[in-house]
Formats: C-alpha cells, structure tokens, sequence
C-alpha cells in the first residue's frame, strides 16, 4: 500500500486531461498500483462528466450542420477495439532480477531505449516520448546512491520494486514522490534486490557536491 | 432532415444522470443492431452537449466541430465497448471526448503521435502494445569520470579541480593562478569538450 501519494489537485488534473503527457504517464501507472488513487481519479471523472454535460446548451450551430454530421456518422461500419497482442514483455529485467511493470509503462517499453551506467550502481534507461521533459526508468543496485543533487524543474518518480530512502523519507513500492528546487536530496537503496524507479524530470538533475559536481555539464547527456 | 428521424432532445434541461439508463439502453441497441434511431436519441443530447465543452476548449468552431464528431464516430463504431457496470453514458462519453482533445492539441504542437491518450486511458482498447527490451550496455561510473579527469592535461585539470571540486568562480581561479579571465574560459571550454568526447567515445 503506497504512502505517498500525488496531490489531490495533480488527479483532477489528470482526469481533466489537463496535465502533459510525461505527467498523465506516471500517474497513470501510479494509478495501476495504487487502488486509492485509482478510485479518486474515477469519482473525478463522473463528476466532471456530471457537470460537463450539465447544462442547458445554448447557441447552436446550424442544425443542418449536425444532421450532415449524422449522415455522414451512421455511414460509418462499426470498429472492433484496438486490440494489440499480449505484450512480449510485463516487466524488466535486470542483474538476472524480474522486475514486473505497471500496465501502464508496459505500453510505453517499446519506447525505452537501452541501459546504461551512471555513477555508483545506478542503471538508466531512457524513454523517448517526444516531450520537452525526460522519462526514465532508473535502477539502484544494493546500496548504491545517487550523489547528493536538487532539481531546477520538478521531478516525479514512482517506486515499480524494492525501497529506496533520502534525508526525509523512506519509500516503497507504489509511491509516487514529487521533488522540486525546494528539495536537496541524495537516495540510496539497501534493498537486497536494489530499487527500480520510473522518473519523470523536466529538466536536468543539478549535483550539488563534490566530486560529483562534475557531471553537472554533463546531467544532459546522462538523462536524456 | 436524417431519413425521417428527429434530433430532438438537444436543448432540454435533462440531467446526464436523469437519463443514464435511456441512453445506456439506446447504445446497446446500437452495438446490437446499429439502430440509427437509438443513435439519434444519443446523438441529440450528447452533441450539442459536447460542442459547448468543444468550444471551450478548442476555442474555436471548425476544431470544436471536429472534436464533437470524433467522438460522436467512435460512439457509433465502438458503442459494444460502453459497459454500463463501469460508468454512466455521460462518463464513458466524456472520457472518450478527452483523449481525443488531448491527441488533438498534441498534433496541433507537432508532436509525434507514436505516444497518445490510449497509453495512460485506455477508453477504447481492451489490450495493451506490445514491448520489447534492449539489453544492458554502456557503462559509465563515477569512477570512470574520474580517470577521464586524471586524462586532463594539467592545466586544464587544475582548472576545473578548482572550479567544479572546490567550487570556486572562474575570476577567483583566475586571480589565484594569475592568468587571465579569458584563458580560466578557454581552459574551462576545452576541458568539458574533453570530457564530452570522452564520454561519447564510452557510449
């Protein structure tokens, strides 16, 4: 059961259809996880529904407009639903461990690109989704960290498997975790199988000590 | 005029849940037998309905139209997907509405559309895409960072040792090792182009 949570205000803007499309993702997959916020998100959308339709309308178009656009509907044959194949693939697989997905970022794995090393046991994979934001998943190996950074943007990450902590929290499977410049903080992992994220960042980590300071040129390269 | 059957409906005050059950019956009867008459009941409270939201949104006719008729298409293609027990008609119509518009004001910002609305809302399929997986590859670690520092020639090391490890201003540099502004930038410069190379020789 997930404690953290995104805010109640960030849902209705995902039921809206408000939010940008990196955002919608994680919640979405947050969502597959969290059955709390799965119901929220549902009450929202009748509700909206409720009021969207809820209304006298007033200054219509030409009818004839509407009656052409009849016409030209019931012409139409009927669809079946976009039904794919089972993916080949639920869940990831890394260092021989099984980790599986959220329906959701099933979907979007034959987006993601290949994994590569960062600093101390941490594994990035990339996902192209045409956005000005970066999605990524990120793998924390046992005991590995992140050096200690801040965000010049706001960054989301969900926790798919295992735990990870920082300076404030603990957390774990299914949370979702919003992280803005307010926030200094370096994660680690002392989950035996380490601790798979999905992150969603709308712009490059910035490092913020020692060594490590170095790889601030560089932030773009690493989580693009 | 829509072979003799009347749109009507379109102006009433009706609620959306006054009428859920009438409609969700007119759309199983159109997923069962494609009955137009159901789908003018459908059609002439939802639309106009619609159009105000459109409008609002779009904020403008010819998009609002053609948000309106999307949507109304999809209802009568794929009305045996509405399931009652999940949501009312108006809720099922609604979703189908906003991913559509969020498709629509993607395309509108030139976005690629190998991402949609379904990935997150799958209002309209029953199944997922299919996934692959790319093996693990490349590896860069801080350590390797550092070795590719020790590769630096001296001054230039010197330089962002000073800069990016100690933290210091590029005219404090300067001023500590008497050189000019400009060759702390150059050196500066060509030591990240450096790194740059090096770390795309490694990918």
């Amino acid at each position: 059961m997930a404690r953290f949570h995104p805010e109640p205000e960030h849902l209705l803007q995902f039921a809206q259809g408000s939010l940008a499309l990196s955002e919608s993702l994680i919640i979405a997959a947050h969502c597959d996880m969290c059955t709390r916020c799965q119901q929220i998100v549902h009450q929202h959308t009748s509700i909206l529904s409720a009021e969207i339709f809820d209304f006298p309308v007033t200054g219509e178009p030409d009818p004839a407009r509407f009656d052409s656009m009849f016409e030209h509907i019931t012409q139409l044959p009927p669809l079946k639903g976009k039904i794919a194949p089972t993916p080949a693939q639920t869940s990831i697989e890394l260092d021989g461990k099984r980790f599986p997905l959220p329906l959701t970022l099933q979907r979007i794995l034959c987006k993601t690109g290949s994994w590569s090393g960062l600093v101390g046991k941490l594994w990035q994979a990339p996902v192209d989704l045409d956005t000005t934001g970066l999605a990524t998943f990120i793998y924390m190996g046992r005991g590995g960290t992140v050096p200690e950074h801040t965000h010049r943007g706001t960054e989301y990450t969900l926790v798919l498997d295992g735990e990870f902590c920082d300076e404030l929290n603990r957390y774990r499977t299914g949370d979702f975790i919003s992280m803005s410049h307010e926030h200094i903080h370096s994660p680690h992992s002392d989950s035996l199988d380490g601790c798979l994220v999905f992150s969603v960042l709308d712009q490059p980590l910035h490092f913020t000590s020692g060594l490590a300071r170095l790889l601030n040129p560089f932030s773009h390269l690493f989580f693009r | 005029m829509l072979v003799g059957i009347p749109l009507e409906q379109s102006n009433s005050a009706v609620k959306p849940k006054e009428c859920a059950t009438e409609m969700s019956d007119y759309i199983v009867k159109v997923a069962e037998t494609r009955c137009k008459r159901s789908f003018a009941r459908v059609f002439g409270y939802f639309a106009p309905r619609l159009r105000s939201y459109a409008l609002k949104q779009m904020g403008n006719e010819a998009l609002a139209m053609e948000l309106v008729q999307d949507t109304m298409s999809n209802v009568w293609q794929k009305a045996h997907l509405f399931n009652a027990s999940k949501g009312s008609p108006s809720t099922w119509i609604f979703t189908i509405a906003r991913n559509i518009r969020f498709d629509m004001l993607r395309k509108l910002q030139n976005r690629k559309e190998d991402v949609c609305s379904d990935d997150f809302w799958p209002v309209l399929c029953e199944q997922t895409a299919d996934a692959n997986e790319k093996p693990l590859d490349e590896q860069i670690t801080l350590e390797q960072i550092g070795f590719m520092f020790e590769d630096l020639p001296v001054k230039q090391k010197a330089v962002i040792e000073a800069i990016y490890i100690d933290g210091k201003s590029q005219q404090e540099v300067a001023d500590e090792l008497s050189i000019p502004l400009g060759t702390v930038k150059s050196r500066t410069r060509l030591a990240l182009q450096r790194l740059k190379g090096m770390l795309h020789d490694h990918g």
